[in-house]
């Protein structure tokens, strides 16, 4: 028998609104479509009425997980446009907060993963684990989910000593319970029987559709804006770029599970090599000059692109973002086809969407 | 610092130039679209040819030939959004699905409205209409 089954776009099997219509035999989904646009808040039309410094803080508002992303890719379009250039602590600040921001997004979503199959044991503890993750952004930063750490030309709040101690001191107490997660995520027969041959993306399809991010390397895209533009002196640090061939569910929390690793690496060569210079230019409000600047930057779920165009004056002429989920959603009905029903909310949410983002 | 490559194209090279990068492994990073200060439509095709981003601008053009048989979901979902945003046409796209904006929006207001209307007069659209 063929079925229609519509899902969302508010279901308790998705974290957030998108609309899935799923064309089925019996229990098999032979074809799927998404509908996206449920959050729409109009925010690149309000920053056209907004200085560089209100837009830090608006961009900043586009995600709750990946905000440190959108206020340091928008920063870098200004700098871009006006030719300024970052004193380098003030870039391993942005670095260091960037990889504390991708660990705490790779382990909400492993953890909602888990808890998306049914292993809620696992789903706790990795949010346990998390949590230390989320205090040293608080420590850092002052706050939980808006971190307010980029301004125009540097970082706004430094990292003293004791601050740096710490933050050296949590990289080694990450690395026990990172082990622990890994080595679940990576053997645990539940997460195995749920996850592998599930939700296939082939490498053709994902190079073909532009799938970007830890979704595109689970199906063997070897892509990763730090290594392949570097930017905020991502060149300065070693790292390696995890990549996996078989594009199902499996691959991508083992993708998201190893990064977590290199990411620690980051913040730990950032944080010993931490230079002694200024963190900004002054934190000054400054003219947006005439021109257009594109910029990306490697966000927890892919590549971000921000499109400033300045006009001479203190207001953006255009804003444009674009997330990775604006690349990485159209890939969803390519993994549907051929799987259950049952399998459509973790397939879903495999991709790590955050259609709060995409919609803007 | 990142860099980016401003190349001045006409729309006859859109297809060319897409169906090169294609075959040469390019990722299409986005299609951007703004009203520049003379108030011509100026549409551009981000391709990341590592480690530049180069840009292909078509300036003045609202119908414009669609790269979707290229570049698949890539292309489309940005070109119906500069559809919504801006009005832009692309031949042989598919418009037969909203993408971002509500549908009532779009039939009452009509497409290209957003971000070509100012914000104040949107606004005061708005007002008119809860009155």
């Amino acid at each position: 028998m063929s079925y229609i089954v519509p899902i969302g776009p508010y279901h308790p099997a998705l974290e957030e609104p998108i609309h899935a219509k799923l064309y089925t035999e019996g229990e098999i989904i032979k074809d799927a479509e998404v509908f996206v646009g449920y959050n729409h808040r109009g925010i690149e039309k309000i920053a056209t009425e907004r200085n560089a410094i209100q837009t830090l803080v608006l961009v900043e508002r586009v995600c709750g997980i990946c905000s440190h992303s959108h206020a340091l890719t928008y920063a870098m379009c200004v700098e871009q446009i006006n030719d300024i250039a970052v004193p380098k602590r003030g870039e391993y600040i942005r670095v260091i907060t960037a990889e504390l921001e991708r660990l705490h997004s790779h382990l909400l979503w492993l953890g909602v993963a888990c808890h998306i199959i049914g292993h809620d044991s696992m789903f706790m503890h990795i949010w346990d684990e998390r949590e230390l993750v989320m205090d040293l952004l608080e420590r850092m930063t002052g706050n939980r989910v808006n971190y307010a750490m980029v301004t125009i030309g540097g970082a706004r709040r430094d990292i003293d000593d004791d601050l740096r101690r710490d933050l050296l001191a949590a990289c080694d107490k990450l690395k026990a319970p990172m082990d622990r997660i890994v080595d679940i995520a990576l053997n645990d027969k539940t997460i195995a029987m749920r996850t592998k041959g599930v939700g296939v993306l082939k490498r053709e399809d994902a190079i073909r559709i532009g799938a970007i991010g830890p979704h595109a390397r689970a199906s063997g895209v070897n892509v990763d804006v730090r290594r392949d533009s570097p930017y905020s002196s991502y060149d300065d640090f070693e790292f390696d770029v995890p990549v996996v061939e078989s594009g199902d569910v499996f691959a991508r929390v083992v993708v998201r599970a190893l990064e977590c690793y290199e990411s620690i690496k980051i913040i730990r060569q950032a944080l010993e090599n931490l230079p002694a210079t200024p963190i900004n230019n002054g934190n000054k409000l400054v003219k947006i000059k005439q021109g257009v600047a594109v910029c990306r930057h490697e966000a927890p779920r892919g590549q971000l692109t921000h499109m400033v165009v300045g006009n001479g004056g203190f207001n953006n002429h255009r804003l444009s973002v674009h997330v990775p989920s604006y690349k990485n959603t159209p890939t969803v009905p390519f993994m549907l086809r051929d799987n259950a029903v049952a399998d459509a909310g973790l397939i879903i949410a495999s991709i790590d969407p955050c259609f709060s983002c995409l919609d803007r | 610092m990142q860099e980016y490559k401003r190349i001045d194209i006409t729309r006859d090279q859109v297809v060319p130039i897409a169906e090169k990068m294609r075959k040469a492994g390019v990722g299409l990073v986005m299609i951007h679209g703004f009203l520049n200060t003379e108030g011509q439509m100026d549409v551009s095709w981000d391709y990341a040819v590592e480690p530049v981003i180069e840009s292909y601008h078509v300036v003045g053009e609202t119908v414009l030939p669609s790269i979707g048989e290229i570049y698949d979901c890539a292309a489309t979902w940005p070109e119906r959004e500069l559809n919504e945003l801006f009005g832009v046409t692309f031949e042989g796209l598919d418009l037969s699905q909203r993408l971002f904006l509500p549908e009532d929006m779009l039939e009452t207001q009509g497409k290209g409205q957003i971000m070509v209307v100012p914000l104040s007069e949107l606004r005061a659209r708005n007002i008119r209409e809860e009155e």
